[in-house]
């Protein structure tokens, strides 16, 4: 059961890692928010949080496994991560607005 | 010739990848499927429906059976036992010599054991996953002088061609990473999927290309028997002579040692060493003789090399010989490449994305095919041609029609009864005669219904075979119903996976192709609908 949450949580933090890259690019902000970045951009939170991201789900996964599998799981989890970034991007762009509350539609 | 490097990459990456797509499609989907062999397995062969048994007693169970299916122990070659983790009949070979017309020659035997009753299976059995979808996706199972490995092999070093060919021609590799836009018009949103299960895929698609290329390199590479074949010698010799393995019979009688008691010595050391595993691979030699040689293996489960930790004893004393020494670095590299394509291990999560990596790649290929036809298909409308016409019915051969041949050899497969009619061909040659036939079908399908594309409009093939997929899908879940009394309530409640498993796609199979028929459908009736208010339009002008 420890193993099983493990890896969940290290397809959660991989998900939301590729999140934050998106969101740190302004034509995905756009589709996101409706706008362009404010100023300052949170261009270098969101890639720092991204990377965060990403390096905590390759620690979860050598927490798991040997690290010959877990390695394999860590790039194998970022493709799906990413695959699932890119869809909910086209079909559900305002669910990623959860992930950094900073990014919501400014009035006006 | 070129304008450009980017001019000369966009040459390759499209005629390569049109000419070895077709293969390399075939590689990706049932390298796939193969991700669940054994599974397809039992479903293929109603039998195996029981869970994964440790390996029964050697000397009461499985020796008796040797015995019955060697000729005699002077002529036996190789004994080998082989229950991997994941099947639940267990596969005895016997290698023997037999003297033929003067000249040795050797004869395998092998059976399927139910290691529950102890018997070996009745009929021929065929294992559609690991016998036939397996070897597919390595060798087309063109078996002629090696010819399947080398096309594949051939594909797979274009596929990493157009890997990094793809990479050069993509102008917006980081900037487009996250995109698809299925709303921009079909050629935009086809080149985007293609890009995006390209790129984001990248490392599955290059490591899988990469290792199953490098697992075959011994045939295209033949150094050992060729320019280094003294050093081979040399080195063959060396290892005998360190070794206290036997590598012929000494002439002396001696009786078996209980193989039980080696099994239940491999398994403490491994454990001593921090490996604790099943037995999963026996092998014997010269038994019978005082030389006789047995190894014990463990079936891989926790790492990819556990294979490489055989112990070996005397097969007439029981004791120790030799354990296989720790792998050196370069054994150790190898050894990751090639289990990380053959996945040895039961790591459920990693296996499912291995099988949706493999999709992701059929995806990126037919995304492939289908933008060449759509750039190109009006301009050869407008020129009369016809090479658009077969290459828009190859892809269909391929995308869809391979899902009609796969889902051909299932529905056969329950169709057959146990015992075959005297005269017929066996279980195994029928089911690969029905794969073969129902491809065939599906290509004269799509060569007679794709002809429309040559005027530029929709071929009606791909919504004609998407609906036969789905019927032929849904026939599979309920003749395995019929035919097994296995229908879904049953297996689901008693979570017998590898049959819900595969029934479940099955229906899943059924329902994505229902969709994309109905969307096909409609954007072939719009387009039409516009094509004939614009000659209207035009015939009023």
């Amino acid at each position: 059961v420890r193993d099983a949450l493990l890896l969940i949580a290290a397809f959660v933090t991989s998900i939301a890692g590729m999140g934050w890259l998106a969101l740190s690019m302004d034509v995905h902000w756009r589709q996101v928010c409706g706008n362009a970045f404010g100023s300052p951009a949170p261009t270098k939170r969101l890639r720092a949080l991204g990377t965060l991201g990403l390096g905590t789900s390759l620690v979860l996964c050598l927490s798991v496994n040997h690290a010959s599998i877990a390695s394999l799981v860590w790039v194998m989890a970022l493709t799906a991560a990413a695959f699932s970034i890119a869809f909910i991007l086209t079909w559900r762009a305002h669910w990623l607005r959860l992930l950094f509350p900073p990014a919501r539609p400014t009035a006006g | 010739m070129f304008q450009s490097f980017r001019s000369a990459m966009t040459w390759i990456h499209t005629w390569f990848g049109l000419v070895l797509g077709f293969v390399l499609m075939g590689a990706f989907f049932f390298g796939a499927l193969c991700v669940f062999d054994r599974e397809i397995d039992k479903w293929a062969i109603p039998e195996a429906r029981f869970e994964v048994q440790p390996m029964p007693s050697f000397d009461r169970v499985l020796l008796p059976e040797f015995e019955a299916m060697s000729p005699s122990l002077e002529t036996m070659q190789i004994w080998g036992i082989v229950a991997d983790n994941r099947s639940s009949l267990i596969d005895l070979v016997s290698i023997h010599e037999t003297s033929a017309q003067g000249d040795a020659r050797t004869e395998r035997v092998v059976k399927m054991l139910d290691p529950r009753t102890g018997k070996v299976t009745n009929g021929d059995h065929f294992k559609i996953g690991s016998e036939f979808f397996y070897p597919l996706h390595y060798s087309l199972t063109l078996d002629w002088q090696g010819l399947g490995e080398w096309i594949v092999a051939f594909s797979g070093m274009m596929m990493l061609a157009a890997l990094i060919s793809g990479i050069v021609i993509h102008r917006k590799l980081f900037r487009e990473f996250f995109t698809f836009r299925p709303g921009k018009g079909f050629r935009r949103s086809t080149l985007d999927l293609h890009n995006l299960t390209g790129v984001v895929a990248l490392p599955f698609h290059f490591f899988f290309a990469f290792t199953g290329v490098l697992i075959f390199v011994g045939q295209y590479f033949p150094i050992g028997t060729t320019q280094l074949a003294q050093l081979h010698e040399l080195h063959e010799q060396l290892e005998i002579g360190e070794s206290k393995i036997p590598t012929e019979r000494s002439g002396h009688a001696a009786p078996l040692a209980s193989v039980d008691a080696m099994m239940a010595e491999a398994r403490r050391r491994w454990a001593a060493h921090g490996m604790p595993g099943e037995v999963g691979v026996i092998h014997l030699r010269f038994v019978g003789d005082a030389n006789a040689h047995v190894a014990i293996y463990p079936a891989a489960t926790n790492s990819l090399q556990d294979l490489l930790n055989g112990v070996h004893f005397n097969g007439a004393t029981g004791a120790v010989l030799q354990v296989d020494p720790a792998p050196n670095a370069v054994q150790q590299v190898a050894g990751f490449l090639t289990g990380l394509h053959l996945q040895p291990f039961r790591h459920w999560p990693l296996r499912w994305l291995y099988a949706l990596g493999g999709l992701a790649g059929c995806v990126c290929i037919a995304t492939g095919l289908l933008f060449f036809v759509e750039k190109r298909k009006h301009q050869h409308a407008k020129q009369g041609s016809q090479a658009i016409h077969v290459v828009d019915a190859l892809a269909v051969t391929t995308v869809t029609g391979m899902v009609i041949a796969t889902l051909g050899i299932l529905i056969v497969n329950r169709l057959l009864p146990d015992t075959l009619p005297a005269g017929w061909p066996r279980h195994d040659d029928l089911e690969r005669y029905a794969f073969w036939f129902a491809w065939l079908l599906a290509m004269a399908h799509a060569f007679w219904r794709t002809a429309p594309v040559a005027q530029g409009r929709m071929a009606p093939a791909w919504v004609e075979q998407c609906w036969t997929i789905t019927v032929m899908s849904v026939t599979a879940v309920l003749l395995n119903w019929i035919t097994t009394g296995d229908h879904l309530l049953r297996t689901l409640s008693d979570t017998y996976w590898p049959v819900a498993g595969l029934d479940l796609a099955l229906l899943t199979v059924a329902a994505i192709a229902a969709l994309a028929g109905r969307k096909i459908k409609r954007r072939a009736e719009n387009a039409s609908m516009i094509a004939e208010s614009v000659a209207q339009d035009a015939a009023r002008a």
